[in-house]
């Protein structure tokens, strides 16, 4: 019912690889990347990647976008904590996307972000399944 | 597609005519007893007669669990495909789609409804009769108000809503206790206090009653005229929790900010007896603080922390 994040490769505690499945109008929240490196590569359909700005400390408006683009298949992008934030969905009616993620560090957790008022939040990521097999909890 | 298609393959079980520019969907499928999953993307359905006559009844009617029509150029839900009782999966996403037949209820099995990027203003309260119904997408519409009817759908776990023009939500969606997503981002809901500006302020008659109601003015048929009595029965409870107010025909609709899980304030919709009424209203109080910004914890709060992962992002 949402996108899943399957883990592929723990590099030794490295870096996290992992494939991430979203069907027909999955998105993402805004969220940052707890001070890791992100790579991503889309290896089926389209992602939509839209960057935004840090919210103001005292903030309390609506976040700013910077840019926004339509990833294809086989196109890389990367971001980090000083590039800024960026929510990303699959925009399509009719087609699924898949994409390749490789964070390092690794992390488990990280913020997201409130677009109409920049408030964050922090939340633990899970995995749907982690080297082919379904994780449940 | 062949017209021998059901004698050549009469085991058929999946068939994919995706991104094949078909304009129809004919009758050499109807006698495929074993098709349960039909895919036909990205055609040019839409057309009178895109899907065949008599599809309820035949035997591929009755197998049919999984049905997706997105991407194509239907400008209104096939009624053709309303007899499907065993459709178990129905996706119309992508499409031209302006609204939803009441009909959409005899999907008696259905369980997930895709209906994202069209342009639908407005749902029916028929679709909350699908007993089954446990993943709805309604993102990228026109929608401007959601029927406090859908609450009634015990078995919905996700339910997709970005990208509309909704301003609030009915109370009642607190009540969708198995929900666990929800997405609510792109919409324009309001985020300060909002009064409805049309309130009428409750007649003569409608202040006696509301006192015989509160004070329990005993009252027996011999005593009133009969339009009285019959007035006085219909009397609603107000459904602020801590208000033993009561309403007749005014009624003030406010919005009130409730807490999701601690993280989202979410307007929602819901009807009170007076528009100082948030706190008991046994004292008819002038100051009319803004009552819904700063909301302590009630039912709504406490409903609200029970769904879980919400969306909004």
């Amino acid at each position: 019912f949402r996108y899943t994040r399957n883990l592929v490769d723990n590099g030794n505690g490295k870096f996290n690889l992992m494939i991430l499945c979203w069907a027909e109008g999955h998105g993402s929240s805004i969220h940052d990347h707890t001070d890791s490196h992100c790579f991503m590569k889309i290896l089926q359909g389209n992602l939509k990647e839209t960057l935004f700005e840090w919210p103001e400390k005292k903030g309390n408006g609506e976040m700013s976008k910077k840019s926004e683009r339509v990833l294809r298949e086989n196109q890389c992008a990367y971001i980090n904590d000083s590039i800024g934030l960026h929510r990303v969905e699959n925009i399509s009616h009719t087609e699924s996307a898949v994409s390749l993620h490789l964070y390092s560090p690794p992390f488990d957790s990280c913020n997201t972000f409130d677009q109409r008022t920049g408030h964050k939040h922090k939340v633990k990521m899970t995995f749907y399944s982690q080297f082919g097999e379904r994780t449940l909890c | 597609l062949p017209a021998g298609l059901s004698q050549w393959f009469p085991a058929l079980e999946v068939l994919d005519v995706s991104g094949t520019g078909l304009a129809e969907l004919g009758a050499e499928l109807l006698a495929l007893p074993h098709l349960h999953t039909l895919l036909a993307k990205n055609n040019r359905l839409g057309g009178p007669g895109s899907l065949p006559k008599g599809l309820g009844e035949a035997p591929l009617g009755r197998s049919l669990r999984v049905l997706n029509l997105s991407g194509n150029r239907f400008a209104e839900v096939p009624p053709a495909l309303l007899g499907l009782r065993g459709l178990q999966s129905l996706s119309l996403g992508g499409n031209r789609l302006h609204g939803i037949p009441p009909d959409i209820q005899e999907l008696r099995s259905l369980e997930f409804l895709y209906l994202g990027g069209n342009f639908i203003t407005s749902i029916p309260p028929e679709l909350a009769n699908l007993p089954s119904l446990s993943c709805l997408v309604l993102c990228d519409n026109k929608i401007q108000s959601i029927p406090p009817q859908l609450a009634q759908l015990h078995s919905l776990r996700s339910l997709s809503l970005h990208n509309n023009l909704l301003t609030y939500l009915p109370r009642e969606i607190l009540n969708l206790v198995h929900l666990e997503e929800l997405s609510l981002r792109g919409n324009p809901l309001v985020v300060r206090f909002v009064r409805d500006l049309t309130y009428n302020p409750p007649s003569l008659q409608e202040l006696a009653g509301r006192t015989i109601k509160t004070r329990n003015v005993p009252y027996a048929p011999s005593d009133l005229p009969e339009n009285l009595v019959q007035y006085l029965s219909l009397a609603s409870n107000c459904p602020n929790p801590k208000c033993g107010g009561v309403y007749f025909d005014s009624c003030v609709r406010q919005i009130k900010f409730v807490d999701f899980c601690g993280k989202y304030r979410l307007p929602l919709m819901h009807y009170l007896c007076s528009p100082e009424c948030s706190s008991p209203c046994s004292s008819a109080s002038q100051s009319s603080t803004s009552q819904s910004e700063s909301d302590s914890e009630d039912e709504a709060s406490v409903a609200a922390r029970r769904m879980q992962k919400v969306l909004l992002g």
